[in-house]
């Protein structure tokens, strides 16, 4: 039961991650490295505003932190005219030194003893079983974090942005500036990513500077998983979907732990294969049908 | 209202594929004009759009649009007062959102806040009411993506995109170069009606040298990056194609033979 508990849990909170890395690789369609580093960042500051006393501060601050790494990759990639993918590697690697000095210069920072959201609602709620409490906050943030990303690609700056992704001289010549709408995008995409991190540091009640490695390839394969169970799309569709999959995603990992002999450590190579063979179907499936025509025409 | 001075454009400087696309070229129009521009392949026309619009900086020279020099605004703000259908009917649709978001991005120019909602029911209705004055059955499909359109229908969204917000000036690259016969003819029609109605000052690129004589009130024509003819509404009047013709072979001299095929003299 707890396990089944734990992987809705974590299903919801990196829904959040999964939201984030869609609005970067699918609808700016770019891969944005930044994610890895924007993680850790929300972790970093979420977990020692906990340490504090500021559970909820905390939360706050990391989406303010991933916001700033966001606009950090999109000034990269605008003003600087830096390759985006190079640009959220350079914001990514400058984060490492930052979530360091966040976090006091340790590697890790542990929360048990000490308030997190998590830890406060429970205690406002005595009569309920803490892991159903904790589904019920992961289900309700992640729930608030849907309803935004939904209302916000509903505006007109959200259709900006879903065009800047699509065909930037149209939008140029409509008289948008597209730089903006980039900047505006990759902050939007980071702050999903560290209110995610900052909420897994609080739900696990523990901060490690290396959580955000690979972090990028876990979204991507949600976004996918997604994408396979629910087809690609609208917006509305996609977000849901990329909750979805990070779900699956969990109930993929957890079978594979429990059921299987894998160390923990080799999840990090399910997901890469994952996210390969998905990102392969459509040229297999066009070798396939280029094979069978072949084939048909002689 | 639109003035360009002598400008000059050479891409690729200082390399061996160095190459002048507009050499000192200069140009007036007065509010209201309709300039049609001819030209063979490579003489320059759409660079000549893209120096307008600020796809580019100009090496030398300047333009200015009402009264106001543009020469080193960036692109995006001169959209606001020129609106383009461009020559490659993918260049100005998004192809994943549909006909209407389109519409409400081009429209936005309008002025709009960030946080408004992208389409209003009642912006809906004026873009359905647009779409059917068209006549090509587009305004049944709103909800269709524009990537699914054919490349007339495209331009034909492109169109009333750029005119949905009254433009100051109107710049059409060989926009219906992608149509069917019918339909072209259709789409000058509309063409001629929006730009009446609105007063437009407009430039229209196109091979169809007849539909140039027809169409606008100037014709100007252009060869190796400069114009080399400018004929005005009195002398256009009565003016057969090979009249223009002749004085094009006189201008250009010994090209005329290559150049003969690529203006299309068959064309209706
Ligand atoms: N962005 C660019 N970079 C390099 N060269 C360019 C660029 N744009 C145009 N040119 C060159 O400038 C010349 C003029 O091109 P342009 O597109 O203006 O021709 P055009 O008159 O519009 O021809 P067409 O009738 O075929 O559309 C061509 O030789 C072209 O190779
Ligand atoms: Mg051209």
């Amino acid at each position: 039961m707890s396990i089944v508990l734990g992987t809705a849990q974590l299903g919801l909170i990196y829904g959040l991650l999964a939201i984030g890395i869609y609005i970067s690789f699918r609808i700016l369609n770019v891969p944005d490295l930044t994610a890895e580093g924007s993680f850790t960042f929300g972790l970093a500051c979420a977990s020692m505003l906990a340490t504090t006393g500021h559970p909820w501060l905390g939360i706050l601050l990391a989406v303010a932190a991933g916001a700033a790494a966001g606009l950090v990759t999109g000034f990269f990639q605008t003003k600087c005219q830096i390759h985006p993918v190079l640009a959220g590697i350079l914001t990514m690697s400058g984060l490492y030194s930052i979530n360091m000095f966040v976090m006091g210069e340790r590697a890790n920072v542990t929360l048990i003893g000490v308030d997190t959201i998590f830890t406060q609602i429970s205690a406002l709620l005595p009569g309920l079983d803490k892991n159903w409490v904790k589904l019920l906050i992961s289900l309700l943030l992640t729930a608030a974090g849907i309803l935004l990303a939904v209302g916000f690609f509903k505006t007109h700056l959200g259709l900006c942005i879903r065009a800047a992704g699509d065909n930037e001289t149209m939008v140029r010549a409509s008289s948008i500036n597209v730089g903006h709408v980039k900047l505006v995008a990759l902050a939007v995409s980071n702050a999903y990513i560290a209110l995610c991190g900052g909420i897994i540091a609080q739900y696990q009640s523990f901060a490690d500077i290396n959580s955000g490695v690979g972090i990028l390839v876990v979204g991507l394969a949600s976004v996918i998983i997604g994408e396979v169970i629910c087809g690609r799309r609208g917006v509305t569709a996609g977000i849901l979907s990329a909750v979805a999959g990070s779900i699956v995603y969990r109930v993929i990992i957890a079978l594979a732990t429990t059921y299987t002999m894998l160390p923990a450590y080799m999840l990090k190579l399910i997901s890469a294969v994952i996210v390969a063979v998905a990102l392969s179907v459509p040229a297999v499936k066009s070798a396939f049908s280029l094979q069978k025509t072949k084939r048909g025409g002689v | 209202m639109l003035k360009i001075e002598s400008a000059v454009k050479t891409f690729f400087k200082g390399t061996p594929q160095e190459h002048t696309a507009l050499r000192g070229l200069s140009l007036h129009l007065k509010p209201g004009e309709f300039v049609t521009v001819v030209g063979s392949n490579g003489a320059g026309k759409s660079t000549l759009f893209n120096a307008i619009c600020g796809s580019f900086y100009l090496d030398a020279g300047a333009v200015m649009l009402d009264g106001k020099d543009i020469t080193y605004q960036p692109d995006f703000r001169r959209a606001k007062m020129i609106g383009r259908v461009f020559q490659d009917p993918m260049m100005g649709t998004a192809p994943h959102l549909t006909i209407e978001e389109n519409l409400a991005l081009a429209y936005s120019r309008k002025h709009k806040l960030p946080l408004a909602p992208a389409i209003t029911a009642k912006e809906t209705d004026f873009f359905r009411e647009h779409l059917a004055a068209m006549g090509m059955g587009l305004e049944d499909r709103m909800k269709t993506k524009v990537g699914l359109l054919s490349g007339g229908q495209r331009q034909v969204v492109t169109l009333l995109m750029c005119t949905l917000s009254t433009p100051k000036l109107l710049l059409l690259d060989e926009h219906t170069a992608a149509l069917d016969p019918q339909t072209s003819e259709k789409i000058m029609e509309i063409t001629n009606r929006i730009v009446a109605e609105n007063h437009l000052t407009t430039m229209m690129i196109t091979h169809n040298l007849n539909a140039a004589l027809r169409t606008g009130t100037r014709t100007i024509m252009m060869d190796s990056g400069q114009i080399i003819l400018d004929i005005g509404e009195e002398e256009r009047r009565g003016m057969t194609l090979d009249d223009l013709l002749r004085m094009y072979s006189q201008k250009a001299g010994g090209e005329f033979d290559n150049d003969r095929m690529l203006l299309n003299k068959d064309n209706p």
